[in-house]
């Protein structure tokens, strides 16, 4: 046993002396990935500098709108969309209930959607006879003035802000920011939410919100909401703050999320009109007191009175 | 060093077990610089010995007989080496290298196909179609496997590294297309956004890297195919240069011994001059037809599967451009720009164009011929799908746009497009294979004739020096 165990000295004595004293250095790791970076939708960003004021901005009386005018004379913008044959209206197709598309027909669906047809329909005599060009939130004003688009009808927020470049209609919904979390989640509204990632629409009132919310949030900006809902599912936001009828649509798809806390904001849905267009404005008016008729009801019993209760619509106020 | 025996010098043996260990033997008296000196003076010894053995024609005999049959040998040792590594190098392009390229395209272009099918999909309306579905699934697997091919050699960090972030994000891919189709199939927006998710992973992501490894391969394959019809000029040198010396040794001993000829070296020289008959006509040969096979085949390839995935991704941008419905500007104007890059903005030129006129006379022309008919209808078809969506028929524009079955659909006719060009493409790999196996049938036998005829050569030189030494003694 003692000349084996000198053998044994002997020669790793040999080897060490062989290999230089080299320590024999650790095994190779297979896979060297630390951390995992995850897909996130195209576009989305961390704002660290929001601009401007959102809905409590109030240095003006936004609800304001010019008197309507239901007729079209020659010449007049509605003249010239009849002569094109179809009305150009900016919708959103991501947002449940609101403007999205029916992934079975194919065709736009939403509260937002009837709204549109209900002004074709005063133009043609003809609901069908709109051509939807889908815009992100932040392309709602710049389609507006390059005039891509006759209107935007899109979960649109009337603020004194956006009033210095376009046009709104009347008031044609009342909504109000609330905060979707995880079904777990302990938050119970914005004040919450300080530190946290919260996600909002790129140009949105809602991300303006979020920003000048106090503790401050961390805004996270996507194109479309139906992108902060993807977010939100894959844990990449802590949280979504928007206006309750978007939050319902969201809700809706997924049971494992729930929205908390009493509306914080009025947001005041009117449709976006360019600014040159004064006729146009007045006619929509005029479009809006006939669908407040009964339209309206009925759109609002399809998509909405089951997820947000009894409503009626509320009432024109002129300058 | 923890150890703790008695301390030894390296390469003394160990000591057998049960022996004392010995003392260790004292330096030898002998100091360093005598033997230094000795290896010093060496060189000088042998050159001084050389020249006096040269100043006498028997010695100067052998010394030339010796160099000669060292540089035959040599030269022997270094052709053979020299042209098996180049029928191996042309064995690797056929194996290996052009096989390797061909995966990386694969993937590059499964993935490609599957963005596009993936949009289309989406579009159409109500129960999923299941040919889309198909083709998206067959995309995912080629992808896949053509991966773990692309994977097995993907030598030097810059490859490995695409392979890792193709390896890494392709199952995160199809994650959320299962995604986006649990929530399409239920009716909610959100599958609409986590479909614009996978895209965006595709198109910023796992495209670019296809691409990069799909480049990186086909350099490599570039590389090797004129490293093989490259001329050796080491080989070339040598073997030309051993010819001199046999020559220039034959005139001197013609005028030392007055003898024409001798046997031996005439052998020796006949040998060599075999060798490099054989050599230059099996080299020209083979480069020639490796450089066809490139030519001809890699080359037409390359252009092709540039127009191909051009095709692909212009099609997914008809798509998304569909997709984003009136949002979509950016999509048209990178349709019109990949176009333009497959067709030229007037349709006639552009890599299509530019592969016709190289592709001339090649099996593949007829298929580069209908791909460009095929391009000009799907143009097209896609400027009627604009129009109708520009005057707000968005259905009928989503039929004309997907409907395969239409045959003046852009569908049928970017299918027709990608299958001309996905046999150009196959015809082009075969003219590679043809003439780089041919090339490669140049070079056999050469190796093992090369060997010989530089023994035969030494052997010459030996048996002529040898006669003419004896006459010495």
């Amino acid at each position: 046993m003692k000349h084996r165990t000198r053998l044994g000295v002997a020669l790793s004595t040999f080897a060490l002396l062989v290999a230089g004293c080299g320590s024999p250095g650790k095994p190779v790791d297979p896979a060297p990935v630390g951390s995992v970076e995850r897909p996130q939708p195209a576009n989305a960003a961390l704002e660290n500098d929001v601009q401007g004021g959102g809905t409590a901005d109030q240095s003006c009386n936004p609800t304001a709108s010019l008197s309507p005018n239901g007729s079209i004379p020659s010449g007049s913008t509605m003249d010239e969309i009849r002569e094109r044959g179809h009305l150009s209206v900016g919708v959103d197709q991501n947002t449940f209930l609101f403007g999205f598309r029916n992934p079975t027909s194919g065709a736009l669906e939403g509260f937002d959607i009837d709204i549109a047809r209900e002004v074709a329909r005063e133009i043609f005599g003809d609901p069908n006879a709109v051509q939807f060009r889908a815009i992100t939130s932040a392309q709602r004003i710049p389609a507006l003035q390059n005039g891509d688009v006759d209107i935007v009808v899109r979960t649109f927020s009337i603020t004194c802000e956006r009033l210095e470049d376009i046009s709104f209609s009347t008031v044609y919904y009342v909504a109000g920011q609330k905060v979707l979390v995880g079904v777990n989640s302990d938050v119970e509204g914005i004040g919450d939410l300080g530190g946290k990632r919260v996600c909002a629409a790129k140009e949105s009132t809602s991300l303006k919100n979020i920003a000048a919310a106090d503790p401050a949030p961390v805004p996270i900006s996507v194109d479309d909401w139906s992108d902060c809902l993807v977010m939100l599912q894959q844990g990449q936001v802590d949280a979504v703050s928007t206006d309750d009828t978007i939050l319902a649509g969201m809700a809706e798809q997924d049971p494992t999320v729930k929205i908390v806390g009493e509306r914080f904001t009025d947001e005041l849905y009117g449709i976006g009109v360019p600014k040159e267009n004064e006729d146009m404005v007045r006619f929509v008016n005029a479009v809006l007191d006939r669908v407040r008729g009964g339209a309206w009801q009925q759109s609002y019993n399809r998509w909405l009175l089951e997820r947000l209760g009894p409503a009626s619509p509320p009432s024109p106020d002129y300058q | 060093m923890t150890s703790t025996v008695t301390p030894r010098g390296p390469g003394v043996p160990a000591v057998p077990p049960g022996q004392p260990v010995p003392p260790v033997p004292p330096e030898e008296p002998r100091g360093p610089r005598s033997g230094l000196a000795w290896l010093l003076e060496l060189p000088g010894n042998a050159i001084r010995n050389i020249t006096k053995s040269a100043a006498t024609t028997p010695g100067r005999f052998s010394l030339i007989a010796t160099g000669l049959i060292v540089l035959s040998l040599l030269v022997g040792l270094l052709g053979t080496v020299s042209v098996q590594n180049r029928a191996n190098t042309i064995d690797d392009l056929i194996d290996h290298r052009e096989p390797l390229a061909a995966a990386a395209q694969e993937v590059f272009r499964s993935l490609s196909d599957a963005d596009a099918t993936a949009a289309s999909a989406f579009l159409s309306t109500g129960s999923e179609p299941p040919e889309l579905r198909e083709r998206y699934e067959l995309d995912i697997a080629k992808a896949g496997v053509a991966l773990a091919r692309a994977a097995s050699d993907s030598g030097g960090s810059e490859a490995a590294r695409q392979v890792e972030i193709l390896s890494q994000q392709m199952p995160v891919y199809t994650g959320l297309v299962e995604t986006a189709r649990s929530n399409n199939r239920q009716g909610f927006p959100a599958g609409a956004a986590y479909l614009r998710e996978a895209s965006e992973l595709m198109r910023a992501k796992i495209l670019p890297a296809a691409q990069e490894l799909y480049e990186i391969d086909t350099e490599r394959l570039v590389e090797e195919q004129d490293d093989a019809a490259g001329v050796p000029w080491l080989i070339a040198l040598l073997v030309l240069g051993l010819l001199g010396a046999l020559i220039a040794a034959q005139i001197h001993l013609k005028r030392k011994t007055n003898r024409v000829f001798n046997v031996g070296l005439v052998v020796a020289t006949v040998a060599v001059g075999i060798a490099v008959l054989w050599t230059a006509v099996a080299i020209t040969v083979q480069s020639v037809l490796v450089g066809s096979g490139s030519g001809d085949g890699t080359e037409q390839s390359d252009l092709l599967v540039r127009a191909r995935i051009a095709a692909l991704q212009a099609r997914a941008d008809e798509t998304l451009t569909l997709v984003a419905r009136g949002g979509g500007e950016a999509y048209q104007e990178e349709f019109d720009e990949l176009f333009g890059q497959l067709a030229g903005p007037d349709g006639n030129s552009g890599l299509l164009a530019e592969a016709a006129s190289s592709t001339e006379g090649l099996d593949s022309a007829g298929h580069v011929d209908s791909a460009i008919t095929h391009a000009t209808a799907w143009r097209e078809a896609h400027e009627q799908v604009r129009e109708l969506d520009g005057t707000g028929d968005y259905d009928a524009a989503v039929a004309l746009a997907i409907d395969a079955s239409d045959e003046q659909s852009a569908a049928a006719a970017f299918n027709r497009l990608d299958q001309e060009l996905a046999a150009a493409i196959e015809s082009g790999r075969q003219v590679f294979v043809d003439d780089t196996t041919n090339g490669s049938r140049a070079l056999t036998l050469l190796a093992p004739g090369f060997a010989v005829l530089a023994v035969i050569a030494a052997l010459g030189t030996t048996l002529g020096f040898r006669d003419r030494l004896r006459e010495y003694r």
